[in-house]
């Protein structure tokens, strides 16, 4: 029987809220932070685990500044579903949950994703993007597709990678 | 008499038009469509789906034009998440963000499709005609060595120094300023693609432009008067705004080998063959690093082809692969770079030092299209072994290519990534397992899914494109084609779109 991307997902949310069903204090897991203002789709648990994730793939510092924090990623991702239809925006949301609990449900860390150290999430992203599992992949695929476009088509990161920018202007066009 | 192109988005009316045909998409079939109808006396309107970009509305920006010219914003993908399948939502459509080749339909693969599937109407004589006609249209002609860029003489040097045979390749350019970003359109205006000729022309005989009309049903699909139900959308195309319909007793369906099949599921007409037979023709980049400085990124981008492995026979149509040379924007280049972290942005700090190729490996068509409970389309597609040990293989070319024409380091996209110093390091690529989602494929020449055969029990459409089951419902753009037609497919679109409107308009009278 093929087990399909659908499937596989429900199943981690499956896991993911017996996980939480067992012992409300994995919920502590999550830890506390401040809200996060102006978002319109993801939840601030959600954009802050997608900015984690953002800044595994885009860390700060390095041959190119700036990091992905620097550039609000996550809050692009936010803007990006706020235009795509619902059953989009809910399957997102799916995502980032699994991925979450990723360390709990895939690994059996005591601990969320949000809540490793930036080693560990890199380990952990590179673990999703190099695993096994396809639904796994197919996550941290997509997360890093978006991440990628967004933070190279920004004009910061150009002069580091000796993109020059857009040739085209009217009057150069005359 | 002079037509009209309307952006449904800003206007509240009007809510129904009537006409005697009634086009679905706006690109190489839809456009080339209209426009022979028309000047043939019909009276057609065509919707579109996208909006109209043009010179500097072509920002040259990936996250702006990925979003506003590509179908669902550049992320349509299949199923199991394999291949991200590229297509043109915009007046235009998949001319206004390609690469601008031109390849027309090899005769082998016409007698192919007359052996294999009975179209044994498509013969040289009569589509030679409408390939010449196609050709006018495009302005085509051989991009000359003065045009190569850096990236293509580095694709050609290695070619020629392992012995493989290539070719500058054809395209429809004029007066191309070698911007370089031909894949999220030209602000220069210089591609030769039906927003440029068919639609200006079909607008000076009387065709009717609806933008920002996305078709969701054809009703009546079996009776004289056809209804063509749409939704409008807004401004930038995201979110659906009100009714709209077309009612005319021809439709022609042309929103791509994805959309047409799709649209008809939705509309439950067809036979069971609707939605099969689907052809990827998948491809996957390679990367080669360089010490010298290349800036790939300007000028033409896909301008050399290896065309060494290419087979075309009466037996399979085509088959083999060719590598191309290939570029783009920051954005989607490093989509296709491998690597994480504090290593991925390294490597992109060499983005002005690489040479990139596609491998283009021509497939069975074996793909499916289905339609999700909102009614998108849901696109299946398993790749053969078969196809992923050709792919390897042109993997394996390409790299030898790169490192013969002195590259430092080739790089395969996947992700568990490959990199190879020497011809030493060819075996890595056996590595290479091409299961979905461990490399960034890509599609960009879609075909099938509403296959034309000489019966019902073959196909799903009718020699003259007539969708078997409906009475005057045709579809006339790469859905059709029995097997992948070319390795580049807006040319056989619109040599083919000519050949039917021709005999469409012959047997309206």
């Amino acid at each position: 029987m093929s087990v399909t991307r659908r499937r596989v997902l429900l199943l981690g949310l499956g896991l993911t809220a017996t996980a939480l069903a067992s012992g409300g204090a994995l919920l502590g897991l999550r830890g506390s932070a401040p809200r996060v203002a102006g978002l319109r789709i993801l939840g601030d648990a959600e954009y802050r685990t997608l900015a984690a994730v953002a800044r595994a793939h885009l860390p700060p510092g390095g041959a190119i500044t700036p990091g992905a924090d620097e550039l609000d990623l996550a809050r692009a991702f936010d803007g990006y579903l706020a235009d795509e239809p619902p059953d989009v925006q809910r399957e997102a949301k799916q995502a980032l949950a699994l991925f979450e609990f990723g360390p709990l449900l895939f690994d059996r860390r005591l601990a969320t994703f949000s809540n490793l150290s930036r080693a560990e999430q890199l380990e952990e992203w590179e673990s999703w993007l190099s695993s096994d599992s396809l639904i796994r992949r197919q996550i941290a695929g997509s997360l890093k597709r978006f991440l990628s476009l967004v933070y190279y088509d920004h004009r910061a990161v150009w002069p580091a990678i000796g993109y020059p920018g857009p040739s085209f202007s009217t009057r150069s066009h005359r | 008499m002079s037509g009209e192109l309307v952006d449904l988005s800003r206007r509240t009316e009007p809510r129904r038009v009537d006409a005697e045909i009634c086009v679905i998409g706006s690109g190489c079939g839809g456009a080339t469509a209209a426009r022979v109808l028309a000047e043939a006396g019909h009276e057609v309107v065509v919707l579109e789906e996208g909006g109209d970009y043009t010179g500097p509305e072509l920002t040259q920006r990936d996250g702006a034009m990925y979003d506003q010219l590509y179908m669902d914003r550049g992320g349509r993908m299949t199923d199991n998440r394999a291949v991200s399948i590229l297509q043109g939502r915009v007046l235009g459509g998949g001319g206004v963000i390609n690469a601008c080749d031109v390849v027309p339909i090899p005769d082998g693969v016409l007698e192919f499709w007359r052996r294999r599937h009975g179209l044994t109407e498509f013969t040289e004589a009569a589509l030679s005609p409408h390939r010449a006609a196609a050709l006018e249209d495009l302005s085509a002609s051989r991009i000359l060595d003065s045009q190569l860029n850096r990236a293509n003489q580095l694709l050609r040097s290695g070619a020629e120094a392992l012995g493989l045979r290539g070719e500058n390749m054809m395209h429809n350019r004029v007066g191309c300023i070698g911007l370089g970003t031909c894949l999220i359109g030209c602000p220069a205006n210089a591609k030769r693609n039906p927003r440029f000729v068919s639609i200006p022309r079909a607008l000076e005989v009387g065709v009717r432009f609806f933008t920002r009309a996305r078709a969701v049903r054809i009703d009546d699909g079996t009776r004289e008067l056809k209804r063509v139900r749409a939704r409008t959308l807004d401004p930038r195309g995201y979110h659906e705004q009100r009714d709209f319909e077309v009612r005319a007793k021809i439709v022609i369906l042309a929103a791509n080998a994805i959309g047409s099949a799709a649209l008809l599921l939705r509309s439950g007409l067809g036979n069971s063959r609707v939605g099969r037979d689907v052809s990827l023709q998948p491809q996957i980049p390679v990367t080669g690093l360089f010490d010298e400085r290349v800036d790939a990124f300007r000028g033409i981008p896909q301008a050399y082809a290896v065309t060494h492995h290419e087979r075309i026979d009466a037996e399979r149509g085509l088959s083999g692969f060719r590598i191309e040379a290939i570029m783009g924007t920051p954005g989607i280049v490093s989509t296709l770079f491998p690597f994480t972290g504090a290593e991925g942005k390294t490597l992109m700090t060499t983005y002005a030092h690489v040479a990139a190729a596609l491998c283009l490996v021509p497939d069975e068509a074996t793909g499916t299209v289905e339609v999700s409970n909102a009614g998108r389309p849901v696109v299946r597609y398993q790749q053969s072994a078969e196809h992923k040990q050709r792919m390897r293989e042109a993997v394996r070319v390409a790299a030898r290519i790169y490192l013969a024409a002195g590259a430092t380091r080739v790089l395969v996209p996947a992700s568990r990534p490959i990199e190879l110093r020497s011809e030493a390091d060819l075996d890595r690529v056996d590595a290479l397992t091409l299961e979905p989602a461990t490399a960034p494929l890509l599609s960009a020449h879609q075909q099938g899914g509403v296959r034309f055969a000489a019966s019902a029990s073959r196909g799903a459409a009718d020699p003259d494109g007539c969708v078997y089951g409906t009475r005057g419902v045709y579809v006339f753009d790469s859905s059709g084609f029995p097997s992948t037609s070319s390795t580049h497919t807006m040319t056989p679109i619109i040599t083919v779109s000519r050949y039917l409107s021709a005999k469409l308009s012959a047997s309206l009278g």
